[in-house]
């Protein structure tokens, strides 16, 4: 029946290539659209997670906005032991974070003040990377890192000296002067315009608050554990108001952009697998048309009406064996080629006020959807083929043999 | 204790009328009696329209009669439901169409061995009945051609072979000779006598050309769907 239904798909070799390339690159489109947006949606959450939020963060409960928390927490030293014993953590470190007043001869701005332990800030976030002009924290007590936007409004160059004002412990304002000691510069105007760094013992003392931290923030050895990581923390810090959350928790919006996207690309291989099930539905019926007789004439020599089904769904299956073969080898080389020499997508741009965000995209490829979407392209072959095979299989063999 | 196998016709018809559906209803066959014993070599007789064509599909299981029953070795066949239609035609019947009917696709061995790949055969085993059913039609040398690369004396008796590939107890062939000249026609029905004669194969096969109905030793005639007489010819 094999070899039957293989010399049968390539009877009419131009009809049965137009089909295996109709399938073959819809299914390598689909898997450079799911490639694409899994790759854009990785690298969000990488430049999320990896410029400031962290994997898993321990911080108060009771915070009226996850991302930003301003409450304080008095005794983080429970939590941190937490965080050293976890083998999962592959780096944490206290962190501030609170908005303020930076003031400079010329002018005066509000900025997010965050804080941070230096020596372990630089392997926690890759903000050090952004720097253009100076040094990071490291060894610099009173030193502060601002962006070239922030820098650049305030009219404050490197080594010249700028206030920081923050609202201390007992409600009055805290101030203390920084020396400029670098200048980052991301593309963000959320970062370069609005955040400067310090080192976390200088905010506490500003604020008259030793020891105290308003987050931990921790990197995993693996970001896909950061839910599980944050579920196991929280059981142990216990119902108290301090509590851990996974980055999906804190970046919400990307979760929403995710999801968004998510629903999108679900609506185009909707579109893609109907393309696909139409083309294979029409060359089907078809074919069908074109062989009645044949038909009548195996059903006369004596087979059965479930072979002839049968006989057609192999036919198809071979058809979509051969495009899923296609589709999967340009739809890999799409993917390698871009994965190595980057896409440069304008969308890019759009994520580039809140993040630091390069508006090229290495693709990487995303095995399991792309073993959901071959699959499919291959069942839902399958499924066209069913109503002409079934209706092939209902033929009176007579009619059928009478058949111009 | 069951009869044995040859104490029945090897085809009955009774009473078959074959009415086709639609605003005329059209009687294509009439109150058709008719028996078939083994090793004939029949013909069906009549013009276009006489309904030899419909009584070959009806004996051949290719289609149902609107009324009356036709048996297979005793057995009423008109009972059966498609499966088992199918299951009887691979197992007791050959068919030989005016139009050849060969798949295009397959070559001429593997035309002939299409009945016994149905019934499971093993592909060695198929594979040498093929080449002998070929021998038997004197197309040994052409085992490996496509039908588009035989003539179309040559793709019949392809059809002849595949017909009696499986040693079927009948052979119907509708018009087998009706799109071949006649040095070849004659050709064709010395090789069906041959295989009769010689192999004990049972034809029976319609034509309304009276030097094909010469070399039938039984001439049924049929005319507006009934049988109006029939003629023995000694050979």
């Amino acid at each position: 029946m094999v070899r039957l239904a293989w010399r049968n798909v390539w009877r009419n070799r131009r009809r049965s290539l137009i089909n295996v390339a109709a399938m073959g690159f819809g299914l390598a489109a689909i898997m450079f659209g799911q490639s694409m947006m899994k790759s854009l949606q990785g690298q969000l959450i990488e430049k999320a997670t990896g410029s400031f939020t962290g994997h898993v963060r321990i911080q108060r409960r009771d915070v009226d906005e996850p991302k930003f928390p301003d409450k304080f927490m008095e005794h983080p030293d429970a939590a941190a032991k937490l965080l050293d014993a976890d083998p999962r953590v592959l780096v944490w470190g206290r962190r501030i974070q609170l908005t303020g007043l930076v003031s400079a001869p010329k002018m005066s701005l509000g900025a997010l003040i965050c804080a941070v332990e230096p020596e372990k800030e630089h392997k926690l976030t890759d903000m050090a990377g952004y720097l253009k002009e100076g040094t990071y924290l490291e060894g610099q007590p009173k030193g502060v890192v601002m962006g070239r936007k922030i820098a650049n409004r305030l009219d404050v160059r490197l080594g010249e000296k700028v206030v920081l004002m923050a609202q201390a412990a007992d409600g009055s304002m805290g101030a203390e002067v920084f020396r400029v000691v670098g200048i980052h510069e991301t593309g963000s105007e959320s970062f370069d315009g609005q955040m400067v760094w310090i080192p976390l013992k200088a905010m506490q003392d500003l604020l008259g608050r030793p020891g105290q931290v308003n987050q931990l923030a921790a990197k995993l050895k693996d970001i896909d554990q950061a839910d599980a990581v944050a579920a196991d923390l929280d059981l142990k810090l216990g119902p108290g108001n301090v509590g851990a959350l996974s980055w999906r928790r804190i970046d919400r919006e990307i979760i929403g952009i995710q999801a968004f996207q998510d629903g999108l690309l679900t609506i185009v291989l909707g579109v893609v697998f109907a393309i696909v099930a139409l083309g294979i539905l029409n060359t089907q019926l078809m074919s069908l048309f074109e062989r009645v007789r044949e038909i009548g004439v195996l059903m006369a020599i004596g087979a059965r009406p479930r072979w002839i089904v049968r006989l057609l769904l192999v036919e198809s299956a071979l058809l979509g064996l051969v495009g899923t073969v296609l589709g999967m080898a340009v739809g890999s080389l799409l993917i390698w080629h871009f994965g190595r020499a980057g896409l440069n997508l304008p969308v890019g741009n759009a994520f580039k006020y809140f993040l630091p965000f390069p508006s090229v995209i290495y693709l990487r490829p995303a095995w399991g959807m792309h073993a959901f979407a071959c699959v499919t392209v291959f069942v839902v072959t399958l499924l066209a083929t069913l109503p002409p095979a079934l209706r092939a299989g209902r033929l009176k063999p007579a009619e059928a043999l009478r058949h111009v | 204790m069951s009869k044995p196998a040859h104490a029945h016709p090897l085809v009955e018809v009774r009473g078959v009328e074959k009415i086709y559906p639609g605003g005329a209803k059209v009687a294509a066959v009439r109150g058709v009696d008719l028996t078939v014993q083994r090793g004939e070599f029949t013909a069906l007789a009549g013009p276009s329209g006489s309904g030899k064509s419909t009584l070959l599909n009806l004996i051949g299981t290719l289609d149902r009669p609107t009324k009356g029953e036709i048996l297979h070795d005793g057995r009423a066949v008109t009972k059966l439901n498609a499966d088992q239609l199918a299951d009887f035609r691979l197992g007791a019947l050959g068919f030989v169409f005016q139009s050849y009917n060969l798949i295009p696709v397959l070559t001429a061995v593997e035309n002939v061995e299409y009945p016994l790949v149905l019934r499971g055969v093993g592909p060695e085993e198929r594979r040498a009945a093929a080449h002998e059913a070929l021998k038997w039609v004197g197309l040994e040398g052409f085992a490996n051609r496509r039908p588009d690369l035989l003539s179309g004396g040559q793709q019949q008796r392809v059809a002849v072979a595949r017909a009696i590939v499986h040693r079927p107890a009948l052979v119907l062939a509708d018009e087998p000779t009706a799109n071949l000249d006649s040095k070849t026609g004659a050709a064709l029905l010395d090789l069906m006598g041959s295989l009769n004669a010689e192999h004990g194969v049972t034809f029976l096969f319609s034509s309304h050309d009276p030097a094909v109905l010469s070399r039938a030793r039984r001439v049924v005639h049929l005319l507006d769907g009934a049988l109006t007489g029939e003629e023995h010819h000694s050979r």
